[in-house]
């Protein structure tokens, strides 16, 4: 795998783009827009993970896709179109059967969006992206996210001591001793840093990404298409209903602008990334 | 600020319910928990915490993420919520709130996060916060607080992690439905709760002991 275009942008961009699409996915439930996020969303997911993310999803979302679909013409009996009665005599319509597969999408979608944001959103992203609004919070986060291997580690090397002096200890005899050197390493490290100034203003933050005008670009391109699609459910334009009878748009001038912008939001990282693949191709044939 | 919230999430409630359409109890549900987790969050950050205040924490966190790795292997069998109980009793409610949202967000970073990620958080901080308002600076006994463990993993994680699914993935949710979620739910949360009141019983002591040492040597932490 080489690397993805859309995680070379600025972590705000991520951000942004996962914040609109998994929030526009949840929300907009209309069987095309759910069409268009799954597509893009399971597209850039088999980019970025490749096989990997294909028996994920064959193994863990097909059941569960199977599960959503199935509970709701179970439990509910809206809708005219009735099909069959459960044993209790409540129905089954057409429409409930219909929303529980919509649903069911909707459950799977944002499931792989995330599976995008876990390879793109990497932590030390998210550690900078907490620290602009929460600095106290942010440094919880990155030091133990940093503890957590330097803890396995110091099992290890308690566990090798132990064993050096010809002791059996029990694993947790090992985890108490480690528990005791993280707490003393604790005051340490903080002692070490309060020595080195922490606390005192005008404090400047290690941060590897700057703020491009291809990441100002990128967050416009998003806003206009988050404009649009607004602006479309605001008029009107995007209209669906799955009870008592399913009716909606499907075209019409606005409805096409919705889903055109959902598309070209949705589809934004993996465009980069076809493009990206494109031109080392061209290139690579060029060398 | 601290009383905040009590006025504006009944409003949220109420406009939510009148005004808003389709999936309004998600939308409804998000904004209730942001508005309950931020001004702890906030108060936090205004009182500038210390380094031996911010790097005690983080410790806990990574224990208790370390602790759910190391038991990855077993569903729902996990030490966190033990770990994180054991932090709201040695250091009050607000940091057990914080240790608790912490560990989720961190141990996510290594098990995937997800629409879950702010759902765990807040569940599993409230286990922290109520922790410490039950324990903290008290004589502790292990009985009471295994009996919390248990508890906290069934009525409050289950509790709020439960019908937080049916109301992700459910569009139109219906009462059967939160009740079918309960059910299913509820073996995997009465392992959480062993789970918890194995590691509470086993480690409780040892690990307060050691907090309370930290204390007395270095002050307040």
């Amino acid at each position: 795998m080489h690397r993805d275009a859309f995680s070379t942008y600025h972590p705000l961009v991520n951000l942004a783009f996962f914040v609109s699409v998994i929030g526009f996915a949840m929300f907009l439930l209309h069987p095309v827009a759910l069409g268009i996020s799954f597509v893009c969303a399971a597209g850039y997911v088999l980019c970025i993970k490749g096989k990997k993310a294909l028996r994920f999803g064959l193994i863990f979302m097909l059941p569960m896709l199977l599960f959503t679909a199935a509970m709701n013409p179970l439990f509910n009996h809206q809708g005219v179109t009735i099909v069959a009665f459960l044993p209790n005599g409540n129905p089954v319509t057409r429409e409930a059967i219909i929303y529980g597969i919509a649903a069911a999408i909707m459950l799977i979608t944002v499931i792989t969006w995330f599976a995008c944001v876990n390879a793109i959103l990497t932590g030390d992203k998210m550690v900078y992206l907490f620290g602009r609004v929460a600095p106290a919070l942010s440094l919880i986060l990155s030091m133990s996210l940093r503890f957590v291997p330097r803890f396995i580690a110091q099992a290890k090397i308690i566990s090798n001591a132990q064993k050096a002096l010809g002791r059996k200890t029990s694993p947790f005899k090992i985890l108490s001793m480690l528990v005791s050197w993280a707490l003393e390493n604790a005051i340490e490290t903080a002692d070490s840093m309060k020595a080195r100034g922490y606390g005192l203003p005008n404090r400047t933050a290690f941060s590897i990404f700057t703020f491009t005008q291809r990441d100002a670009l990128a967050l416009l391109f998003f806003a206009l298409n988050i404009a649009v699609i607004l602006a479309g459910v605001a008029a009107g334009a995007y209209r669906f209903r799955y009870f008592p009878d399913i009716q909606g748009e499907w075209t019409g001038a606005g409805t096409l602008a919705v889903f055109t912008a959902y598309f070209l939001l949705c589809a934004f990282p993996l465009f980069l990334h076809v493009k990206e693949a494109l031109y080392w191709k061209r290139t690579a044939s060029v060398i | 600020m601290k009383y905040f919230p009590l006025i504006t999430i009944p409003l949220t409630i109420f406009a939510g319910i009148h005004l808003l359409g389709d999936r309004r109890f998600l939308i409804i549900a998000g904004l209730v928990l942001i508005q309950a987790m931020l001004p702890i969050i906030v108060l936090f950050e205004g009182r500038k915490p210390p380094a031996r205040v911010l790097v005690t924490m983080a410790t806990l966190c990574a224990i208790a993420v370390a602790g759910r790795i190391a038991f990855f292997m077993l569903p729902q069998f996990k030490p966190m919520l033990a770990l994180v109980i054991i932090s709201g009793t040695a250091l009050g409610k607000e940091k057990g709130f914080l240790i608790g949202a912490a560990t989720i967000i961190v141990s996510n970073m290594f098990f995937g996060q997800g629409p879950w990620t702010p759902w765990q958080m807040f569940a599993l901080g409230s286990i922290g916060y109520v922790a410490g308002v039950i324990f903290y600076e008290k004589k502790i006994r292990r009985i009471p607080l295994a009996i919390y463990g248990a508890l906290a993993a069934i009525i409050i994680y289950g509790g709020i992690m439960n019908p937080a699914s049916v109301l992700m993935f459910q569009p139109q949710p219906t009462a059967e439905m939160f009740i079918l979620a309960y059910a299913t739910g509820f073996p995997f949360d009465a392992v959480h709760a062993v789970a918890t009141v194995v590691f509470l019983l086993l480690t409780a002591r040892p690990m307060l002991e050691k907090i309370e040492r930290m204390k007395v040597k270095y002050g307040d932490v």
